[in-house]
């Protein structure tokens, strides 16, 4: 029973831990430094320093990945018996699983779905993971007698469940080993982490002609999987493989937090996100954008004011519609809310005048 | 296999700075490749697979001839990977099968009385009145005061909470349903969601019975189907397998739709309650609750199940595969204290299986004994066929083995297959014993399989019973077997049976010999024990009879009492008997690693990751993992060689709940530039022109390029999740996840 011992001396210490830090925190003297007492540099040019880190270390991550690559005859081997590979360990992990995938699993198509973005269309995947092993069966029933039904709906216009229903279809004696490899590089990412996607992923990885290698990096990853995901859908053979490779694809789109802070949102990324909304909603961006500009010492446009001027050019109907585009709006941290001195709320864009009219330049384009 | 040398993480030659893959990176999903290069390569694997079976399976000189030069061929292991992939599979599949036959046969009293229930509903439902062709065609139900509205349902207790179990106890039912003409709808939680609504939920009801897509949500659709011919005249059975899960809103009104349909549609409500009969007070209204009529049945235990499993895969040896000690410590330890779910415990052992084949070569004669069992149909393994396997083995054929060697190791394999076969069924006897005193078959199998159990000086007291079992005629003597000393569930198990009734001990010795009665080693043994029964029951009859006709009842029981103490004291010592010439661990003999799996640290790693604490640790003991002679040097002292992100991470490890963004800068900047002006300093010292350039080379000392650097770690901590990036009421500060390892 030493292993309950331990255990509970293990539970003991992190909960003491706990209240410990909680106690630093509140009882010791809260350090007042602020964030802008740092002579932070422009962004722009923390970002070019950012690309330009030089890694350390280079010699022994290289070695570790060797020794790594050893055993991918191992995690073959667990594929072909049914099992899910789970990477987990400090440091991106997206190199190494592509070279074993690119090594080790040439026999097999390899997907690879990007966790690590921010919105990923599942039913897509399913779909281009249907066609490819529609094509390989059909490739490997043309050797023997029985082929596929000829004419079959074309998987674009199927349901989820029935494109499950088909990669779970019972294997026949010669197509054993016959699957898709799946690669998820963070399988909980911020694109796959709601609890429907899982689900659907859960239920992916229970196909038959399915094989899951996936990588996750966030400490309480595990709780996104109830039991009935792990045991008998997943099923996650565990692999430690910390790399201590730079995180560059899956730190893309975080913030720099030292550029954070401040409400300096950067032209740019305001300019992806306007480009992606309707131009309608644009349009409303641009009147709140113009009137900011022709108003610079006011607080900011009340929302009526918004609301009657948009009428007027037609680009709203109602006030429905427009708070719709406000929550976009807000959501992205477009567009703020103040009170006016007045005791009306008024909206205000968190940016400069200069960064205002270069917004609008790259929309007009 | 050749390997290239891994291309190093930062150079612009990775191909994840390619165009293309940068290109990659940003797409949702892309195809890495496609299998049509290697297609040719595997339909032609493919058939060699056949061939090499056929190969494997004649075992001819020939055979063996081309089967080295196969091996000399594919040099690569993927003649061997797939070699073990099938044994694998031969073995899992084998193990899988027993298990489901074990379950389903401990379910399969509870089984039929659900069904027996079923058929009395239908009739009870359909005796009220049938529709007429007329009414049942109709669109809506039926409704009037003389017809019913109840709605049989049978609550299947769990007993329980996971309901991770039971999918499988529950799919089951269901077949057995069909099998005895039933309609079987199986509807989970999930259909009863808030989110799906009634409609999502009739809709799968509908795809459930009509194994169709249905796009209206309509009870009519369904009745119209009853109606057709081949579907009528059965009864229509939905399985809700985890009550407690559903919404009960739903629920209730799933549950009075039925009702109201009940004439017309015969249905009848299975339903799984993990907790206890209360729970659907709990979750459905009352005034719906009256509207069922329930019927309760209960599953077996967790436990029981477990003990079954046990039985029939580790301690009966369905395949030959076993673990060793630690492993089965580590078992039970996972089941009982972690998870508590068979299902976990067969994955696990799925994963210990999956382990023992890649790891250990030998391991591919498993299989071929297997399949020679599965031939043969019993255990008759000569030391030919032995040979034969062994001749074939890999390792044997490229080395041209001895012949002696291979016959030596034939025996020893037969051998240890005898000694597992003596060794499971005494396993099986003292677990038979134990039943009297509530021990489960884990605790002991776990105890058997302990090589601390079988030192000598358990067995000091021990003198003159070498020779199989001596007679003890009194409870004294009765303690001088070292069973009784050995403290553990053994002997817990032995002083039970020490004082156990003779009728009781009766059925013991009953249930012994039908245990033994294929193995007459030890069947022999249980003889003396038999035949003292014997003659004790006929002692005791004509004393009876004699006493009776006496009438002096008072004197039976005293002795009756001492004679069967000495039946006891036999059944004890055949009890030891069978621990100390068959219970050896399996650990002791040789070439057991061939059938057991021992490495219980490999196990544990692939069966439970532990995310938190591995990437805490591997942040603060980065120079463990990567080896480095530069940050080896300071015990707990922070380097500026060691990575950014480890730097990091243990500065916050000083701070409370909240870390200011500040401090936190000004902490990591004093350490990465500490060191630079030490090294100045030394340069300074010696002023050789190499190490002046050196200095001169630290082009990230800049004010722009640490900030980055310090954002770029702080980044990496998010996404493993360590901290939380400063809130808007919080601007100064960063938020601590993760305390303790």
């Amino acid at each position: 029973m030493d292993l309950n011992c331990e255990e509970e001396e293990d539970e003991l210490g992190f909960s003491r831990n706990y209240f410990l830090a909680k106690e630093l925190g509140s009882s010791g003297k809260k350090s007042t430094h602020k964030l802008s007492d740092i002579d932070v540099v422009d962004e722009q040019e923390l970002r070019a320093a950012a690309s330009n880190i030089e890694p350390k270390h280079k010699n022994e991550t290289a070695v570790l990945m060797d020794n790594y690559r050893h055993m991918y005859s191992q995690w073959v081997f667990a594929l072909r018996c049914g099992s899910g590979l789970l990477m987990y360990g400090f440091g991106s992990k997206k190199a190494l699983i592509e070279d074993f995938a690119s090594t080790s699993l040439t026999k097999y198509s390899v997907v690879v779905i990007n966790g690590y973005l921010q919105a990923i269309n599942l039913k897509q995947v399913v779909i281009a993971i249907s066609e490819i092993l529609w094509d390989q069966l059909k490739a490997k029933r043309k050797t023997l007698s029985h082929g596929l039904p000829k004419s079959h709906q074309p998987f674009s216009s199927q349901s989820m469940d029935d494109l499950l229903e088909f990669l779970d279809e019972a294997e026949a004696e010669a197509e054993e080993d016959c699957f898709v490899c799946v690669v998820i590089h963070n399988i909980d990412g911020p694109g796959l982490r709601d609890s429907e996607t899982m689900q659907y992923l859960a239920r992916l990885a229970a196909c038959t002609h399915i094989r899951i290698i996936a990588s996750i990096d966030h400490v309480n990853a595990p709780l996104l999987w109830d039991k009935k995901m792990v045991h008998t859908q997943f099923k996650w053979c565990w692999y430690h493989v910390p790399t201590f490779a730079p995180y560059k694809a899956e730190g893309m789109f975080y913030p720099l937090i030292l550029a954070h802070g401040s409400a300096t949102q950067s032209v740019k990324t305001a300019t992806i996100v306007l480009q992606s909304l309707t131009p309608n909603a644009q349009s409303v961006f641009r009147v709140l954008a113009e009137h900011q500009l022709s108003h610079p010492d006011e607080e900011g446009m009340p929302i009526n004011d918004l609301f009657s001027v948009c009428r007027e050019h037609f680009l709203v109907s109602s006030q429905v519609t427009l708070n719709s585009h406000l929550t976009e709006f807000k959501d992205h941290e477009l567009v703020k809310i103040r009170r006016h001195s007045d005791g009306q709320d008024c909206l205000y864009i968190p940016l400069s005048a200069e960064a205002i009219q270069k917004l609008l330049l790259e929309i007009s384009q | 296999m050749a390997l290239r040398p891994f291309p190093n993480v930062a150079d612009s030659s990775l191909p994840a700075s390619t165009p293309e893959a940068i290109e990659n990176n940003v797409q949702p999903f892309f195809v890495l490749h496609k299998a049509s290069s290697g297609r040719k390569e595997r339909t032609s694997a493919g058939q060699g697979k056949l061939r090499k079976r056929n190969e494997l399976s004649s075992s001819s000189p020939q055979s063996t001839k081309k089967l080295e030069g196969r091996i000399a061929e594919e040099s690569g292991g993927h003649w061997f990977q797939q070699l073990q992939v099938e044994t694998f599979d031969l073995v899992w599949s084998k193990i899988e099968s027993t298990i489901k036959d074990v379950l389903r046969d401990t379910d399969a009293s509870v089984f039929n009385q659900i069904q027996k229930w079923v058929m009395e509903c239908f009739n009870a439902t359909r005796s009220v009145g049938e529709p007429s062709f007329d009414e049942a065609t109709r669109s809506f139900p039926i409704l009037s005061d003389n017809t019913p509205s109840q709605l049989f349902a049978g609550l299947v207790i769990t007993r329980n909470i996971e309901f991770v179990d039971d999918i499988l106890t529950f799919k089951e039912l269901s077949l057995f349903l069909k099998s005895h003409g039933c309609h079987v709808a199986m509807l989970s939680s999930l259909d009863f969601s808030v989110k799906n609504g009634i409609s999502g939920c009739l809709k799968a009801l509908l795809q459930e019975f009509l194994d169709a897509v249905v796009d209206a949500a309509d009870m009519s659709i369904l009745a119209s189907w009853y109606r057709e011919q081949g579907n009528y005249d059965k009864p229509l059975v939905v399985i809700i397998n985890d009550l407690e899960r559903c919404c009960g809103a739903i629920l209730s009104d799933f549950i009075l739709l039925l009702s109201e349909w009940v004439v017309k549609v015969p249905i009848v409500l299975i339903i799984g309650v993990a907790t206890t009969v209360d729970a659907p007070k709990n979750i459905i209204p009352l005034h719906v609750l009256q509207q069922l009529c329930p019927c309760k049945f209960m599953l077996g235990s967790p436990a029981e199940r477990m003990d079954a499993v046990v039985e029939a895969v580790l301690v009966k040896h369905c395949t030959r595969f076993t673990i060793g000690h630690k492993v089965a410590l580590f078992l039970r330890n996972y089941f009982l204290n972690q998870d508590g779910t068979l299902t976990s415990f067969i994955r696990a052992l799925k994963t210990a299986c999956i382990l023992h084949f890649s790891m250990e070569p030998l391991s591919l004669i498993l299989g071929k004994i297997l399949t020679a069992e599965q031939k043969d149909g019993n255990f008759s393994l000569s030391a030919e066929t032995m040979l034969e396997y062994v001749s074939e083995l890999p390792s044997h054929v490229r080395n041209q083995m001895v012949d002696q060697t291979g016959k030596n190791l034939a025996q020893d394999l037969l051998e240890l297959v005898v000694i597992q076969k003596l060794w499971s069924t005494a396993v099986l006897c003292l677990c038979e014993a134990g039943k009297h005193s509530r021990v489960r078959l884990l605790d002991l199998f776990v105890e058997v399989l302990n090589s601390d159990l079988h030192l000598p000086s358990g067995f000091g007291s021990h003198l003159g019973a070498k020779n199989g079992l001596v007679l003890s005629s009194s409870k004294d003597q009765c303690q001088q077997h070292g069973i009784l000393q050995r403290g553990g569930i053994i002997c817990q198990i032995a002083r039970k049976v020490r004082d156990l009734p003779t009728v009781i001990l009766h059925q013991l010795v009953k249930r012994w010999e039908e245990l033994t009665a294929d193995v007459s080693e030890i069947h022999e043994k249980l003889e003396a024990l038999q035949s003292s029964l014997r003659c004790e029951d006929d002692k005791s009859s004509n004393k009876i009879s004699k006493e009776n006709s006496k009438r002096h009842a008072s004197r039976i029981p005293l002795s009756i009492g001492k004679d069967s103490g000495m039946i006891n004291s036999q059944a004890v010592a055949f009890m030891d008997c069978l621990i100390r010439n068959y219970i050896r661990p399996i650990e002791s003999l040789p070439f057991h690693e061939i059938f057991c799996f021992k490495n219980v640290e490999k196990l544990q790693l692939a069966l439970i990751g532990d995310p938190r604490r591995a990437i805490q640790l591997d942040l603060l003991e980065s120079h463990k993992i990567l080896g480095c002679s530069c940050c080896k040097k300071s015990g707990s002292a922070l380097l500026p060689s060691m990575h950014d992100s480890s730097i990091l991470h243990s500065l916050s490890q000083e701070h409370g709940d909240l870390i200011n963004l500040h401090d936190w800068f000004q902490s990591f900047t004093a350490i990465v530039l500490h060191h630079k002006t030490k090294r100045k300093q030394k340069a300074k010292q010696s002023p050789l022109p190499k190490k002046r350039k050196d200095t001169n080379e630290s082009r990230d000392t800049s004010e722009a390029s640490i900030q980055a650097r310090f954002c770029k770690a702080a980044t990496e901590l998010q996404i493993t999740g360590l901290v939380r990036m400063p809130s808007k009421r919080r601007p100064d500060f960063v938020q601590r996840i993760a305390f303790g390892i």
